[in-house]
């Protein structure tokens, strides 16, 4: 009587996930004509990345999905190829160019990372520069009423908190464009640390992902750290402001952002642009912004689609930046954008 | 009833079929399924040491003992994290191993039937809570207590010894030490209670026959006989100890290198595998991380190995004892 219902019920099993297989395997030849593309990486361009998804479906119908996985993880996945597009705030390496095989890099969103700190009894908006922060990561300033910071904030009470830096420990982009920053503005830092997405600070807290960051240096009294700006911005974190080499302190924000990206106009091989060592001339330039990349392989069964995309994502899709934001390409930028979308698909 | 159904023939020709089918089948079944656990296990072998092989012919064993973890220099070394993982687990052991035999002796022995039910399950409970959840307490809620509070008193107090010496901080080995002990404590608590419950009652009537007040029956009777299980639950939460990464990497701090204060930052490997393989970008920094995973895979094979030989000889030796304490009582 059991083994005749156990015999029952093992047929059922069996027919339903014949069932189950064949209406599956029947979608996926359906759906193979009109297939969303793919792409993963960077966590920054991702709030801009789900207005562009929405608004890019409603005018072609055509879909593209996102993982925000991080910037290293968006190589990884172009790389072994396993989807159709990586994001990456940090350009590829020279090694990860050469393993990529056959892949173009666009820089197509604009944005910039920012100091934010928490130190009780300090002001918000305290005035520091590249030295300054350098040094604090270096470990060779300690204490908030440094001479060196007060110096720089003249009749402004400082209190003796102990500076606690936090740093990203996982690998990200925004640990590139603060490294690549500081590198430029200190050879010591440079020498000692250096540039990367993950790199070994002498000192300090390491915490994981922005919100890590962010919940450390809010726990922390004394506590200095580096955030993306529209993540910074949103949450309200105290930031200080840095100074350019115009010896001025621009606000960080789109428009500060804006001006540091119109005072760079050498695109360096790759489509790369390192927005760290600004001109003198731009005042009200931001000195830490960053672009953040698309890559993309030359060859591909949907390189139409992506070029389509890319193109949208440049044009039409920049309007979105400033709210949340994200910074307009310059003219010249969406001009080489263009030459490189050109090589696209042969 | 079953001799009857024997009897009729068809049924027996019946049965004899399903016999001659039914003991190969489960045999080709259970092997194959053997088969696959040894292949998968062999397998993730064959991937890590695929995968570190570019680490491994560059730094050697040199790796273990090298104390640096360097992406722009591209020069890395497993000591950081070897240490961060032994001073935490080791830590957390030291406090839930008591806890938990603590817990299980009110739970089997003292707490009124009322509320070991209720207990026991909230116990266990917390052994459902998701590692990054716990971590996430360990940043707000655990973190800045062991900077205001525990840390400046330890300091305070036996300052003079160089683990406690130093700065306060949120994040660091003594927090990540803490957040595992809650981590393993349900995990030692449901086995040694489990094995409380199995000390014949007998045994512990005769301990008081004898005069024996509740804590010499417990230290005479529960404990000894429990030995090898308690040992056994105790290296079973060094497993989970070891192991456990999302939330370490979210308090330790990400600190590469060692220090003995254990209010400072610093790693483990699994932190540093969970924070760092995902977009390595060194040409040598994903081989080192596998390098890692490797060490990992091979701290936990011996961890392995030594509980069942502890296990072994504790259960003979225990047996041993029982029987001729049994004799003697």
């Amino acid at each position: 009587m059991t083994r005749r219902l156990l015999i029952v019920g093992v047929a059922l099993a069996l027919s339903i996930g014949v069932i189950a297989c064949g209406s599956s395997s029947s979608d996926s030849g359906s759906g193979s004509s009109n297939s969303p593309l793919v792409g993963a990486g960077s966590t920054l361009v991702a709030p801009l990345m789900s207005k562009w998804q929405s608004d890019y479906a409603s005018r072609s119908e055509e879909t593209v999905t996102y993982g925000a996985i991080g910037s290293g993880g968006g190589i990884d996945q172009i790389i072994s190829r396993s989807v159709d597009f990586g994001a990456s705030d940090a350009p590829l390496t020279p090694e990860q160019l050469e393993e990529a095989n056959g892949v173009e890099q666009i820089p197509w969103a604009l944005s910039g990372t920012v100091p934010a700190y928490n130190v009780s009894g300090a002001p918000s908006n305290l005035k520091l520069d590249g030295e300054i922060l350098s040094r604090i990561y270096l470990g060779t300033i300690t204490q908030w009423d440094d001479p060196v910071i007060a110096q720089l904030n003249p009749g402004v009470s400082l209190p003796s908190t102990k500076i606690t830096p936090v740093y990203r420990s996982d690998g990200s982009g925004d640990t590139y464009a603060f490294t690549n920053y500081l590198s430029t503005v200190s050879p010591e830092f440079k020498a000692q640390v250096g540039t990367s997405t993950t790199v070994k600070f002498p000192t300090g807290v390491g915490a994981e992902k922005n919100d890590g960051v962010a919940a450390a240096i809010s726990q922390t009294d004394g506590a200095i750290g580096y955030v993306g700006l529209a993540y910074a911005l949103s949450n309200e974190l105290s930031m200080p402001l840095v100074e350019n080499l115009a010896a001025k302190f621009p606000k960080p924000g789109v428009k500060s952002v804006e001006a540091a990206a119109k005072a760079v106009t050498k695109i360096g091989p790759n489509n790369e642009i390192s927005l760290a060592d600004l001109p003198a001339s731009a005042k009200n330039a931001y000195p830490i912004s960053t672009y953040t990349y698309v890559i993309v392989p030359l060859e591909s069964e949907k390189a139409e689609a992506l070029k389509k995309f890319i193109t949208y994502a440049i044009g039409p899709g920049q309007e979105y930046g400033p709210d949340l934001d994200f910074a307009p390409l310059p003219k010249q930028v969406v001009a080489a954008d263009k030459k490189a979308i050109a090589k696209i698909g042969g | 009833m079953e001799a009857g159904a024997l009897s009729d023939p068809v049924l027996r020709v019946r049965r004899n079929l399903t016999d001659r089918i039914g003991d190969p089948l489960l045999r080709g079944l259970s092997g194959l399924a053997a088969a696959l656990a040894v292949a998968v296990i062999a397998g993730i072998a064959y991937e890590v040491v695929h995968l570190a092989w570019p680490a491994i012919t560059k730094f050697g064993v040199g790796f273990v003992t090298t104390n640096d973890w360097n992406p722009v220099t591209e020069r890395y070394g497993a000591a950081p994290f070897i240490y961060g993982t032994a001073v935490t687990s080791a830590i957390a052991l030291l406090f839930a191993a008591p806890l938990s035999i603590a817990i299980s002796i009110y739970l089997t022995e003292l707490a009124p039937s009322r509320v070991r039910r209720p207990v026991a399950t909230l116990v266990d409970m917390l052994a459902a809570i998701p590692s990054v959840i716990l971590g996430l307490w360990g940043i707000l809620v655990l973190g800045p207590f062991m900077h205001d509070t525990i840390e400046p008193a330890l300091n305070s107090v036996l300052g003079f010894l160089p683990i406690f010496s130093g700065d306060p901080s949120a994040f660091g080995y003594l927090t990540a030490a803490l957040i595992l002990t809650i981590m393993t404590t349900p995990i030692i608590t449901s086995v040694t209670r489990e094995v409380f419950e199995t000390v014949p009652g007998d045994l512990k009537e005769g301990s008081y026959a004898l005069g024996a007040t509740r804590w010499e029956m417990i230290r005479q009777v529960v404990l000894p006989y429990s030995r090898a299980g308690i040992v056994g639950a105790t290296i079973l939460g060094l497993g989970r100890a070891i192991g456990e990464a999302i939330a370490v990497a979210q308090v330790i701090g990400g600190a590469t290198g060692i220090n003995v204060s254990l209010f400072h930052t610093g790693s483990t490997m699994a932190a540093q595998i969970a924070a760092q393989f995902q977009g390595a970008p060194g040409a040598l920094q994903k081989p080192s991380l596998a390098y890692l995973g490797l060490i990992l895979l091979v701290f936990a094979v011996i961890v392995n190995v030594v509980a069942r030989l502890i296990v072994q000889r504790g259960t003979l030796k225990d047996t041993d004892m029982t029987v001729t304490e049994a004799g003697a009582l």
